[in-house]
């Protein structure tokens, strides 16, 4: 709760601090008050919580886990976005605000404990983002992005919306607990208008994180967005997303998985796999291929999610943090690209290994971590994603996973060809203290976790 | 009772004229008028709050909406296009199958029993307002910042920017 509160204050007075023109002083007490956060977060693990504020919300390990996954990142975002926003604009503290007010309704979506929270949260995040998105108010491309992404997302808000409500008529409460005793109490004879909200429920959550039949919009949005704000997309929201896609299954619908929802979720997560893969392959542009491949995790973290178990908590959590860092690595250095060859697709990155070892480097280390290769996270987060699946006996799932993860290796070793054994006449580009920080921060943190992964397996 | 019945049948006569009318601007209008008797159904019903937001939002807002952007677009019968004899087969088909859904429907009604509800000053607005400011406090606080987040958003995405932009 003490984070959400201090997130919320920070927007406000990174909002005053324009208004006053100290735009030196913008990053820093951004990034500042967002450590305040994460401190604040984390000294609530393993406090017992109970619900809070006539049972609205609930600061538990999961939220406790989740909130400082995405204020991290958050942190490694901001950090590249020294010199950034002035590039579209003058009005830089806005930018800063609206991603923080985005944060807060993350917060609040990982730590719901009401679906009127859920409903609130997801909103925030939604609203904020839809504005993000739109910032090059004079680029085309960002333009049709916002106005994608607002008409699709605000669609999806309403079948969400339809489901809480059919969910409330049948059970009478908008509390997760209750919810969950109403589904406890009656092994026969549930109200079909409860199955009928599941499934909207599905719908419009799957909207949200990007999933297969549902995904339609997620490449214009990600390649039209800003890369900074699309870096910020497909991890923080994606993960927040996650979080509460989990939060809501695992409590409430957990007992109703094998007769009615787990095949349905099965099939989307197949599809999403095959849909997100496959047409990675075909992209030409890097950053294309990226949206491409975060519809593909989708899928992957989809799994914990079908498998419901003790374990996916800490599955979803390890393969959303070993995901969002190497995505975070892999973005970071599209906007170097971007800004200084002008291009984003795969030739712009030839013979970059030669001119840039470093940026070279990080960037093979992230999508080696992105393909699952081991000694790094993301083989880890696949590793666990498996287990858990296996675990319920999906045979058939870890086949048509695999199968997947192979596709993947050959799109993501097409730019670490591309940057390696492509020869090009090309400038030396540099970067600034910060991105070397954050770059340097993140493959650490990826091998680590690749070699000593019991750092946060054991989390839960 | 016969309240009832004299605004239920203003209801289905304002809801037929909308179909009927040829000038869609009038069409409207009498959409309009259509919610407002729905909204002295919802008053009769001791439903305070439903009412007043049927008239705001349905009324006010969204049919205001509508007549703009009808008049915006200035539609007359020139510009209509002229619809093939495929779409009127199947806006035959689709509209039989509706009626053979509601005749269907209609054959398996039966009267129950009048439900009484536990509470019947359940939606007057001093209830709703005495769970908003108790029960669901966090959540209408938080609102606040959704409704913060748009209006800088708006005003951000709207204002005149001086210089101009690339990359």
């Amino acid at each position: 709760m003490n984070s959400l509160i201090v997130i919320s204050i920070l927007a406000i007075v990174v909002l005053y601090i324009g208004l006053f023109k100290a735009k030196n002083a913008l990053l820093p007490v951004t990034i500042i008050g967002l450590i305040a956060a994460l401190v604040l977060s984390i000294m609530e693990w393993n406090s017992g919580a109970s619900p809070i504020y006539s049972g609205m919300m609930l600061f538990d390990n999961f939220a406790v886990a989740f909130s400082s996954l995405t204020i991290v990142s958050t942190i490694l975002i901001l950090l590249l976005s020294k010199n950034y926003f002035e590039k579209i604009s003058e009005n830089v503290a806005e930018y800063y605000t609206i991603i923080l007010f985005a944060l807060a309704g993350i917060i609040v979506m990982v730590s719901y404990h009401n679906m009127a929270m859920l409903f609130v949260g997801l909103e925030i995040m939604s609203v904020s983002l839809y504005i993000l998105a739109g910032i090059k108010k004079r680029d085309f491309a960002s333009n049709e992005a916002a106005l994608k992404y607002f008409l699709m997302g605000a669609f999806s808000t309403g079948f969400l919306l339809f489901g809480i409500a059919l969910i409330y008529g049948a059970s009478h409460s908008f509390d997760l607990d209750v919810i969950k005793q109403y589904v406890i109490d009656r092994p026969t004879g549930i109200d079909p208008m409860f199955y009928v909200g599941i499934v909207l429920m599905i719908v419009g959550l799957s909207f949200k994180i990007g999933a297969a039949p549902f995904h339609f919009w997620t490449p214009d949005v990600y390649e039209g967005s800003p890369t900074l704000i699309t870096a910020f997309m497909s991890t923080v929201v994606k993960t927040a997303g996650f979080a509460a896609f989990l939060r809501l299954f695992s409590v409430c619908f957990a007992p109703l998985a094998e007769d009615f929802w787990m095949p349905t979720l099965l099939v989307i997560t197949i599809l999403t796999l095959f849909v997100g893969n496959i047409t990675a392959l075909y992209q030409t542009n890097f950053k294309r291929m990226l949206a491409y491949s975060s519809i593909s995790h989708a899928g992957y973290m989809l799994f914990a999610i079908v498998a419901l178990g003790a374990t996916s908590t800490n599955a979803v959590f390890i393969y959303a943090a070993a995901y969002s860092i190497a995505s975070i690595i892999a973005f970071g250095i599209l906007i170097l690209v971007k800004e200084q060859t002008g291009g984003e697709n795969f030739e712009n990155f030839n013979g970059l290994g030669k001119k840039n070892p470093f940026l070279a480097l990080m960037l093979t280390i992230s999508m080696l971590s992105l393909a699952g290769i081991p000694l790094t996270a993301g083989f880890i987060g696949k590793f666990f994603m498996f287990s858990t699946a296996l675990a319920q006996y999906h045979v058939w799932l870890i086949v048509f996973a695999i199968i997947n993860a192979i596709i993947g290796v050959f799109y993501y070793f097409k730019v670490i060809v591309a940057m390696y054994f492509k020869e090009a006449e090309r400038k030396e580009l540099t970067s600034t203290s910060y991105y070397k920080l954050v770059l340097s921060i993140s493959a650490i943190v990826t091998i680590i976790l690749g070699v000593y992964p019991s750092l946060i397996t054991d989390l839960f | 009772m016969s309240l009832f019945y004299f605004v239920a049948f203003l209801s289905i006569l304002f809801s037929l004229l909308v179909i009927f009318t040829k000038n869609p601007v009038y069409s409207v209008l009498y959409l309009i008028a259509t919610f407002f008797t729905f909204t002295i159904q919802y008053i009769l019903l001791n439903a305070q709050f439903l009412a007043v937001v049927n008239f705001i939002v349905y009324m006010g807002a969204i049919m205001v909406l509508f007549l703009f952007v009808l008049m915006l677009m200035n539609l007359n019968k020139e510009t209509e296009p002229v619809k093939s004899n495929l779409v009127k087969i199947i806006g035959v088909i689709a509209g039989g199958t509706l009626l053979v859904t509601l005749v269907g429907s209609i054959k398996a009604l039966q009267t129950s029993a009048v439900s009484q509800l536990p509470n019947s000053n359940i939606g007057l607005v001093a209830n709703l307002g005495r769970v908003l400011f108790s029960e669901f406090l966090l959540p209408f606080e938080l609102s606040s910042l959704l409704l913060l987040s748009a209006m800088v958003g708006a005003v951000l995405l709207a204002k005149k920017d001086k210089r101009t932009q690339n990359g």
